[in-house]
């Protein structure tokens, strides 16, 4: 059976040539970052890192980025305060159709975003016409929107590693006098930690990332990072935009890595 | 009698857990949805934007107005095109991720698969029109390999929207492949190389049909994810290739045609809706 054959080896080829055609260009864009001539040119010139520099020192991606930190901070805290709760509900209190509930709180990852974004901004408008309310442009307008992003990634995780750790040592505090609160806050809680850690890091790269999501609901002077980076994409193509591209990379790369410390992404997809 | 009463009561308690997602979902989502499948039937007006009224025109207007038709019609090529070589690519490699004997490196491996899904749209985008422009990488390389004479044009064709969306596509393919090809056991294979099969005939003959309802998954996501991609026809196609997802933020965001846009999204959900049913009827097979 061992050794590699020659249709082994045309099969190892293959699937490393896919993998590159996905991974080449975020290693281009990362290159491209480091590139002296603001004009590109293949190969380049020399190589400088002053475009990290001048990136920060551009308002419009400052401004983007401690956007998208705030509203992907609290759209996971958001996610965390109404998913985990709900992931307890639907794995420890079986009620009848929950599996149907359950589909209903992932939802939000099967509406296509776009279609989505533009419903939610028409009932912000609509809300705001009848509540004199503003939500649409607005930084609540923007956190809704992504709690929502984030929910479903929160919801698979928790439940994934409540499903995954047995129910004996609940069973157990509760036998022993332990009332509801306590045995969730010293036996489930502790248990379930890693698909905790795991769901904050997949809610926050959802709501970071997201473009679709936010395209009508931003406002001027409150863009997110991704929403500038489209808007500039449009008019210039440089080393800029690369390392602004290649900071997002190091962020979203560092939070997998991260995650998968605490849950083995492997195994949960 | 009175324990399990008290257990009943205590299992509601716990249930209510569920509401606050349920109504944020309910709130900020499906309410929405209902909004835009209503204002999908009103007409627009260019004083008063909507005239309240409930008619079929704004369906039959997308369907036999010939820009539209145009758009529905590329946005459906684009996404079969699309789907067909997202499966072609998938397949080998969640062949192989599945197979892969080392956690370690099946772990890496899937990083490296959902690192560019979740690096969002437009840093995406950004790196293929940094590849595939006019000064780009690629036709550097082909320059200087004296494969072109001239650079040829890549950037704003229908190709490179094709080849950006394949690589936004590829992730979900093979992780859902990847979990299907999991629950089919090796020793089937092996049972068919014991027959003296060789393994491309075992892999056509055995797991091909076993993982057919994570290709049908697999496809039906693919094919609904591409209708939907705004970013990537955006960017990488330019203004001249027309697709849906950008279709219905210019007529809601820039044209102001609240019922038109509506008509055009609730199109593409209720296409996605059904790709999705059956993505989930053929999945739930697996289990037989």
């Amino acid at each position: 059976m061992g050794g590699l054959s020659l249709g082994r080896l045309a099969f190892l080829s293959l699937v490393v040539a896919i993998f590159a055609f996905v991974i080449a260009p975020l290693l281009t864009i990362v290159w491209v970052s480091f590139f002296s001539e603001k004009i590109l040119a293949f190969p380049p010139t020399g190589y400088t890192v002053t475009w990290y520099a001048r990136a920060s020192e551009m308002a419009d991606f400052y401004n983007g980025f401690v956007m998208s930190l705030k509203v992907g901070v609290c759209a996971t805290l958001a996610s965390l305060a109404i998913g985990v709760p709900a992931a307890l509900a639907i794995e420890r209190f079986p009620f009848p159709g929950r599996e149907t509930i359950r589909q209903v709180l992932l939802s939000p990852m099967y509406v296509p975003a776009i279609v989505a974004g533009a419903a939610v901004y028409i009932y912000f408008i609509e809300l705001e016409i009848l509540t004199t309310f503003q939500l649409a442009a607005t930084f609540s307008g923007l956190v809704i929107a992504h709690t929502l992003v984030a929910l479903p990634w929160t919801l698979r995780l928790v439940c994934a590693s409540l499903v995954s750790a047995n129910t004996v040592s609940e069973e157990a505090a509760r036998s022993l006098g332990a009332n509801a609160l306590q045995t969730f806050f010293y036996v489930t809680l502790p248990i379930i930690r890693p698909g905790m850690i795991a769901a904050a890091m997949f809610s926050f790269i959802a709501s970071f990332s997201d473009l679709e999501k936010s395209l009508f609901l931003v406002g001027p002077g409150k863009t997110t990072l991704p929403i500038a980076i489209l808007n500039y994409l449009e008019w210039s193509l440089d080393p800029t935009i690369a390392a602004v591209a290649t900071v997002q990379i190091l962020i979203i790369g560092t939070a997998l890595i991260v995650s998968d410390r605490f849950v083995k992404l492997g195994k949960v997809f | 009698m009175s324990a399990g009463g008290m257990r009943e009561d205590r299992n509601w308690g716990g249930s209510a857990l569920v509401l606050p997602a349920l109504v944020l979902v309910a709130a900020f989502l499906l309410a929405p949805l209902a909004l835009i499948l209503r204002y999908s039937f009103d007409k627009y007006d260019p004083v008063k934007l909507m005239l309240g009224v409930f008619s079929p025109g704004n369906y039959v207007l997308a369907v036999a107005d010939p820009f539209y038709q145009k758009v529905l019609t590329t946005t459906a090529g684009i996404a079969a095109l699309s789907t067909v070589i997202v499966m072609l690519l998938a397949f080998p490699v969640a062949y192989y991720i599945s197979r892969l004997e080392s956690q370690r490196l099946r772990g890496w491996l899937i990083i490296l698969t959902m690192l560019p899904l979740l690096l969002g749209n437009a840093v995406r985008s950004a790196a293929w029109m940094i590849v595939m422009g006019t000064k780009g990488v690629a036709n550097s390389m082909m320059l200087g390999a004296g494969l072109i004479e001239e650079p040829i044009k890549i950037l704003y064709t229908q190709t490179a929207v094709v080849i950006a969306l394949v690589s936004v596509l590829l992730p979900f393919a093979i992780i859902t492949l990847q979990s299907v090809m999991d629950s089919i056991p090796t020793s089937l294979e092996e049972a068919g190389q014991s027959l003296g099969h060789s393994p491309l005939r075992t892999v056509f003959g055995v797991v091909l049909p076993l993982a057919m309802p994570g290709v049908v998954a697999a496809a039906a996501i693919s094919f609904a994810l591409a209708m939907n991609a705004y970013a990537t026809p955006v960017l990488i196609g330019g203004p001249t290739i027309k697709m849906m997802g950008p279709a219905v933020y210019d007529q809601i965001a820039k044209a102001n045609n609240w019922p038109f846009g509506s008509t055009l999204a609730c199109i593409l959900m209720l296409a996605t809706l059904l790709l999705t049913v059956l993505s989930t009827r053929f999945l739930s097979r697996k289990y037989f």
